[in-house]
């Protein structure tokens, strides 16, 4: 049982990292606006745990102008999709 | 313990909202439904009226035919778009994003080519297959979009695809099976959709 929990990633415990990282696991890049609105947050508390997935390295940044705005997109990197698949795997294998 | 089955909950949730359209109301199909059939019995009338008076089909009645089909199309999507944006905004959504620029792409592509295709019909005069094909290039359009929105649109499109095929098969019946594809299953799917979905 222990081996099984020590799998479930503490980067993900978060309701809304995880919500970011399914988001990004299955688009293959999401906009900051459109982001917040699907996960329904404002942008304070976004971006702080932007920044703390950006940290784990679980996520890249983009920023790139359209026109004359600014244009912030996210992408999961490799790293991101095999821990949160494994930390998926492990929450299915708690639930048998 | 229960925290995991809430987690893995949260993510399918996520997942499939962030990739489908899942602002489309059920209502858009009633009032589509409702749209085809007002526009059918204009078109049922308008033809009755010819044969009894006698009178030959001439290029203003095929004008006005059109036209009237144009504008049940035009209504239903305008419906659609407001019943979509109403459920939208209640779930604190923007209608248009990914999803659904997706979602409206993979339908636009079989129905413009059915458009292109009942037009040339139509100048060349055949008209015989022109039920058949609006019903199956709508069904297809249906089913290419259906990936990106609830999977009911999916059964939707098969129906009226198998219903255009019968309009090809009973050519003199084209009107009845229009108004059952787009009028009768509209109506259902929609009403199914909506109590399924939009509660």
């Amino acid at each position: 049982m222990s081996t099984i929990i020590s799998k479930l990633n503490k980067a993900f415990e978060s309701r809304i990292r995880l919500g970011i990282m399914s988001v990004l696991m299955v688009n293959e890049s999401i906009d900051f606006i459109s982001l917040k609105e699907l996960l329904d947050l404002t942008d304070g508390n976004l971006a702080s745990h932007i920044k703390a997935l950006e940290n784990f390295d679980f996520i890249e940044i983009k920023k790139q102008f359209i026109g004359k705005k600014p244009n912030t997109t996210y992408t999961i990197t490799e790293t991101g999709r095999k821990s949160f698949q494994e930390h998926l795997d492990a929450l299915a294998n708690l639930i048998g | 313990m229960g925290n995991q089955h809430e987690d893995l909950k949260a993510i399918r949730d996520m997942m499939e909202k962030s990739t489908k359209f899942l602002s489309l109301s059920g209502l858009s199909g009633v009032s589509a439904g409702i749209t085809a059939f007002v526009g059918a019995g204009f078109g049922y009338y308008y033809m009755s009226k010819k044969t009894l008076e006698n009178t030959p089909y001439e290029t203003s009645d095929l004008i006005i035919l059109s036209l009237v089909t144009l504008g049940v199309l035009f209504i239903s999507f305008a419906l659609a778009v407001f019943f979509s944006r109403r459920k939208a905004h209640k779930k604190n959504q923007r209608l248009l994003n990914k999803a659904t620029t997706y979602a409206l792409y993979n339908m636009a592509v079989p129905f413009l080519v059915g458009g292109i295709l009942c037009t040339l019909m139509l100048i060349r005069g055949n008209y015989e297959f022109i039920a058949s094909i609006t019903l199956i290039f709508y069904g297809l359009a249906l089913v290419n979009a259906s990936k990106y929105t609830y999977e009911e649109v999916h059964y939707l499109g098969l129906t009226e695809i198998f219903i255009g095929i019968l309009a090809a098969v009973f050519i003199s019946k084209g009107l009845l099976f229009w108004t059952i594809g787009f009028g009768v299953c509209h109506i259902l799917y929609g009403l199914f959709l909506y109590k399924k979905y939009d509660k």
